[in-house]
């Protein structure tokens, strides 16, 4: 279906716009008679054999998580001969990926993931999919209600809470006992990966009074907008002692304009992703940007696993929610960071 | 004696029309050539033909007997032909200095810019076409005809052999005109040929030695200008029988029929009235009156327009209309109180190019012409088209663009709008300018019927024959200030161009 | 002239439709998915937004002017409709609470623009200044209003769900569209005002010698602008369940590209509303086309560019003849 159709497509552009450079209606004409020749041609194709075809509506490729997810999902997929993947960028615009994900249930896709942008936005839309009845898989944020096969998530929460745990310890430390001023740089607001992650946390800062959140600007997950975030916040404050990204790119931002301000060496950063390579969180805890991270699975291993058994067992049901543990990673644990992502 | 250039079987098309058919024309050297023709005739394309500028379809050119074909404005300034466009064709931005040198082939440029040799060389071009300006002033800064006068200087610097001038007194008072009829005699005896295309009789027969007559495209002629008559020239133009003299004779009779049909009370009386440029300007206007008002470039002819349409702020002075003193505020004001104003520039002022006739024509009655909000084409037309049947504007469609017109039915397209708001006192402000002869006769019909049916016509217009023909009487301006008033009897272009200049210290 | 113009962009829409159903992929039953009734009924959907903001644009650039804050002015209204729906009115019935969330919204948008208005009729500044400056004010209001914060519209019983359960239905949001594009189409090409418009865009030093109220005109033409951005926020609310202050970024680009691509000159003066309404429907199917193939979603932009550029040129080509 896709290789004939990618080079018809190219073929049809370029004399669909030359022939418009003409003038008056003979551009039209020409255009129309291309147009009914390749409608002609289309006709005959053949199809080959069963082909699957997935379709993935991510919600923002920008995000180094998410081209991490696109990668690792591409790469899984590519092991199948017989599954042919569509992936759509969103570009944090949910009237696009509305959009996008209702081209894509035009398609009737055999399976179909979704990572939301937000949770009210892309409720309803996936309703309609589960509707048409394509199995669709929701991808690590959730939505209003149960409108999809499964949930694969990570508990948010819980690293929320273990960061707040972390960051208390740290705080001992340094000072003998639990107090001081905590940073808290926010993810797009409503997603629940930040829902939880905030709350988390916060629910461990309670209970002690000595730890103040003095600062809990919106990055929306993008490490420019946190530099520029953790400028105004560092003219505004005097002696911050934590800063707590909900991603790493926004703590690894904060720390550049710490940095630019000579002032990095004042306050610990943590992070949430914990992606490998040159930009990823880990190799940040071994350069002592980052003071700690954590693993936050991609959700895409298990998702195609469970999208396979999907497509191939007829009889399958998936459970509603998959939980997939996430694990700290600190300077003492280099050596231990599982090699699977 | 071989012609210095020659031009035969010029053609042109644009699209489906030939501006040009067979055109030719014979320049000697050292002689005055008019270029005579209606407007759509074909001369300022011949113009741009021999400057470079539009490339001939057809024909060829011949300078001193040898084929020289011009593909641009560069090999024409190599050929030694210079142009000066109607509409000029200077940097605004530029100094006057500047727009001498640019790609001007006589000035040897470095790629430094030496301002003191750019200054040598514009002087005393500048000097001979009686320019008293320096070469550092800005060309935007200049009135229209003071900027002509740095294109002539322009073209002089270039070396040129033969001049092309496109209607250069359009813009230029009577003194400048006066100074650049000395400048052609002077270049005419150095050996320089000039192209002269123009409309102006009076002007033709005082300085050109020979006139070329192009009609439709085509040459139709060409005759030695002192064994002829602006009549046969003119039979020439426009192909006709010459009804032009008993037009002119009957319109004459009109006039004098009419000073016994003016009311007693003026119809509108202006006292001291000031504005930027107007100092204390007072007369009066009867129903029925064609009042000329006449001066010089720059005197204050469309200022005084202007003000009585509440376009600009009198700062004192009063205006009444049948003895109620009015305030004219606005445009919207002017027309309420009766006023109305043709501007002089149609293009800029008037008319809405890509809008057609008839919604041009109804542009300023909107309210009357329309039922609820709505338009209606109906009442437009109904009302319109007698308007333009009146006026003689034929056109192929009234539903067409304005743009695609000529100028004299682009003219007519914007006086039917007037004439439909058709109010008491409507100020004319050179309504006849840049239109052919025949536009030209309609519009003095037009004055003598308005005047007939009892409205107050002011007239400016920088042609005194126009004056003299179609007023009643003649305000003079001079400086913002009203400096004589003659009556049709009284005026002679002397005492007029007296009073123009006479307030100047 | 004007039947060729308008041939013209409906040859160019008729090209583009059958180079869709020709490439368009085919589903199991043999039908070509582009032609499918809910295919077209979603391109129809997805170009309403932006169509109806074009509707306004239409007017604005045919004055010579242009709106870049038409994208900020649905941010705040979104916010807006959607704060009014989830904030409690004693006393009023659902009916009576979504008029007033609506009405308010719509309103402030109006207000919005009826500002940019007299900041450019009256202060004579340039449009594209004015409404540059309210793109980024009136963004800023919607944040601060909201607190930077989306206000989720859910999916209960309260009159916020109402709403969006009865405004996001795929053939309310068309009927609206198509309803505010005649009412556009019969406001400039049938009445007084449409022919102000236009003769001010044509010459404006004109317009004022034959007397025309010019600034009157365009403080209407940039409230109607502000109006209908404010009307599309209240739909998009409805759509996406929220309101958002960060909405509609770029969504002038695209208003705008569709008035372009529709025939009318930036200049000013020449234009239609039935132009517009091409040119939006010709990037609707084009992005259409493209999402079914797969295309790159940066790949949709470059192409969408290429577009604009092409439309302009053929117009400019077919203006020197």
């Amino acid at each position: 279906m896709s290789g004939k159709k990618n080079r018809s497509l190219t073929f049809a552009a370029r004399r669909a716009f030359a022939a418009r450079k003409g003038e008056h209606g003979l551009s039209g004409r020409a255009l129309v008679a291309a147009a009914l020749a390749l409608c002609l041609c289309s006709c005959s194709a053949t199809r080959t054999d069963k082909r699957y075809f997935v379709a993935f509506s991510q919600c923002n490729n920008a995000e180094p998580y998410r081209a991490a997810q696109n990668a690792l999902m591409t790469q899984l997929f590519a092991a199948y001969s017989d599954v042919k993947l569509a992936i759509a960028d969103a570009q944090q615009d949910n009237s696009k990926q509305v959009a996008q994900v209702e081209t894509f249930i035009r398609q009737k896709p055999d399976l179909l993931i979704v990572a939301p942008n937000e949770r009210a936005a892309l409720t309803a839309v996936m309703g309609q999919a589960m509707e048409a009845k394509i199995p669709t898989i929701c991808l690590e944020r959730d939505i209003l209600q149960p409108n999809y096969s499964t949930y694969i998530r990570s508990d948010n929460a819980e690293i929320g809470r273990m960061a707040g745990e972390f960051i208390v310890d740290y705080l001992k430390r340094k000072y003998g006992e639990p107090k001081g001023k905590i940073v808290q740089m926010r993810g797009l607001l409503g997603v629940e990966g930040e829902i939880n992650r905030n709350g988390g946390a916060k629910a461990v800062f309670a209970k002690y009074p000595g730890i103040r959140m003095v600062a809990e600007p919106v990055a929306d997950w993008i490490q420019a907008k946190a530099k520029d975030r953790m400028t105004e916040v560092l003219r505004a404050q005097p002696g911050i002692d934590v800063v707590y990204g909900h991603n790493d790119p926004m703590a690894i931002g904060a720390y550049l304009a710490a940095k630019e301000l000579g002032r990095e060496k004042e306050m610990a950063f943590v992070g949430v992703d914990g992606l490998s390579g040159e930009a990823g969180g880990i190799q940040k805890v071994k350069d002592g940007v980052l003071a700690a991270t954590f693993v936050y699975p991609l959700c895409v291993d298990k998702a195609v696993e469970i999208g396979n058994r999907i497509l191939r067992e007829p009889g399958f049901k998936p459970e509603k929610q998959y939980n997939i543990d996430a694990t700290i990673v600190t300077p003492a644990s280099f050596g231990a960071v599982p090699k699977k992502r | 004696m071989s012609d210095l250039l020659r031009a035969e079987g010029i053609g042109k098309r644009y699209g489906g029309v030939h501006a040009l058919r067979g055109a030719s024309l014979a320049l000697a050297a050292g002689e005055a050539h008019a270029l005579v023709g209606e407007n759509g005739a074909g001369k300022s394309t011949l113009a741009k033909i021999l400057a470079g500028s539009v490339r001939p379809d057809a024909g060829r050119i011949l300078i001193d007997g040898k084929a020289a074909p011009i593909r641009n404005p560069l090999e024409a300034q190599r050929q030694g032909i210079g142009i000066i466009y109607q509409e000029l064709d200077l940097f605004p931005h530029l100094t006057i200095g500047e727009n001498m040198v640019i790609g001007n082939l006589s000035f040897r440029e470095a790629a430094w810019v030496d301002f003191r040799k750019v200054d040598a060389f514009c002087r005393p071009f500048l000097e001979r076409v009686g320019l008293r300006r320096g070469p550092r002033e800005m060309v935007a800064e200049l009135p229209i005809g003071q900027a002509q006068l740095v294109a002539l200087a322009r073209a002089l610097s270039m070396r040129a052999r033969a001049i092309l001038m496109d209607e250069p007194t359009s813009s230029l008072g009577e003194d400048a005109a006066e100074r650049l009829f000395g400048t052609i005699r002077e270049l005419k005896q150095g050996g320089v040929s000039i192209v002269y295309v123009s409309h102006k009789m009076d002007e033709i027969f005082r300085v050109c030695d020979r006139a070329t007559v192009l009609r439709d495209g085509e040459t139709v002629g060409t005759v030695e200008v002192p064994t002829t008559t602006p009549g046969a020239l003119v039979r020439m133009m426009v192909g006709g029988a010459d009804e032009l003299r008993a037009d002119w004779q009957s319109a004459r009779a009109a006039v004098d029929n009419r000073r016994a049909d003016y009311q007693s009370a003026p119809l509108l009386s202006v006292r001291g009235l000031t504005t930027r440029k107007l100092r204390d300007v007072s007369f009066e206007l009867g129903a029925g009156e064609v009042l000329g008002i006449a001066g010089l470039v720059g005197a204050g002819r469309s200022e005084l327009g202007a003000a009585l349409f509440g376009m600009d702020r009198a700062t004192g002075g009063e205006i009444r209309l049948r003895g109620v003193p009015v305030e004219v505020r606005s445009p919207a004001a002017a027309m309420r109180h009766g006023i109305g104003l043709l501007p002089e520039d149609r293009k800029l002022q008037g008319l809405m190019m890509d809008m057609s006739v008839l919604e041009n024509g109804a542009m300023a009655s909107l309210p009357r012409m329309s039922r609820l909000g709505f338009l209606s084409t109906e009442r437009e037309r109904a009302a319109l088209l007698p308007l333009y049947r009146q006026l003689a504007l034929r056109c192929a469609s009234f539903s067409a663009p304005v743009g695609w017109l000529s100028g004299g039915n682009q003219q007519k397209a914007l006086l039917g709008r007037w004439l439909l708001v058709n109010p008491d006192v409507l100020f004319l402000d050179d309504p006849a300018r840049g239109i052919d002869v025949g536009a030209k006769q309609d519009v003095y019909r037009m004055i003598a019927e308005l005047a007939a049916a009892g409205k107050g016509v002011m007239l400016a217009s920088s042609e005194l024959p126009e004056l003299l023909r179609c007023a009643d009487r003649i305000l003079v301006l001079a400086d913002g200030r009203a400096a004589a008033t003659y009556t049709a009897a009284e005026a002679t272009p002397e005492r007029i161009m007296a009073a123009a200049t006479g307030a100047r210290s | 002239m004007r039947k060729l113009r308008d041939s013209q962009g409906l040859m160019a829409l008729a090209g583009v439709v059958l180079l869709a159903i020709a490439i368009s992929p085919v589903a199991s039953d043999g039908s070509r998915i582009f032609l499918q009734m809910g295919n077209l009924t979603d391109i129809l959907r997805q170009i309403s937004l932006i169509g109806i903001i074009s509707l306004g644009m239409t007017l604005v650039i045919l004055t010579g002017g242009i709106d870049l804050s038409v994208g900020s002015t649905l941010a705040l209204s979104t916010s807006l409709v959607a704060m009014g729906l989830t904030r409690a009115w004693p006393g009023a019935g659902y009916a009576a609470h979504m008029l007033y969330a609506i009405a308010g919204a719509t309103l402030a948008g109006g207000l919005a623009g009826a500002v940019n208005g007299a900041a450019i009729a009256g202060l004579e500044i340039q449009p594209f200044i004015v409404t540059l400056a309210t793109m980024i004010g009136i963004r800023g209001l919607a944040k601060w209003l909201t607190n930077n914060a989306n206000i989720d519209i859910g999916f209960g019983g309260d009159v916020a769900a109402r709403f969006a359960a009865a405004f996001r239905q795929k053939p309310l949001v068309i009927a609206c569209y198509a309803a505010l594009a005649a009412v556009f189409w019969v406001l400039l090409s049938r009445t007084v005002f449409g022919r102000q418009v236009r003769a001010i865009g044509d010459n404006e030093t004109a317009a004022r010698y034959a007397g025309l109220p010019i600034r009157r005109v365009k403080i209407v033409v940039y409230a109607l602008s502000g109006l209908l951005a404010g009307f599309a926020g209240v739909l998009y609310a409805a759509g996406n369940q929220q309101g958002n202050p960060n909405a509609g970024v770029a969504y002038e680009l695209d208003a705008i590209a569709a008035v372009v691509i529709g025939g009318t000159r930036l200049a000013g003066g020449k234009g239609s509303i039935a132009g517009t309404i091409v040119g939006t429907l010709i990037m609707g199917v084009l992005t259409n086309m493209l999402r079914l193939g797969n295309v790159d979603s940066n790949v949709e932009m470059m192409v969408k560019a290429v577009i604009i550029v092409l439309a302009v040129a053929v117009q400019r080509q077919r203006r020197m003849d």
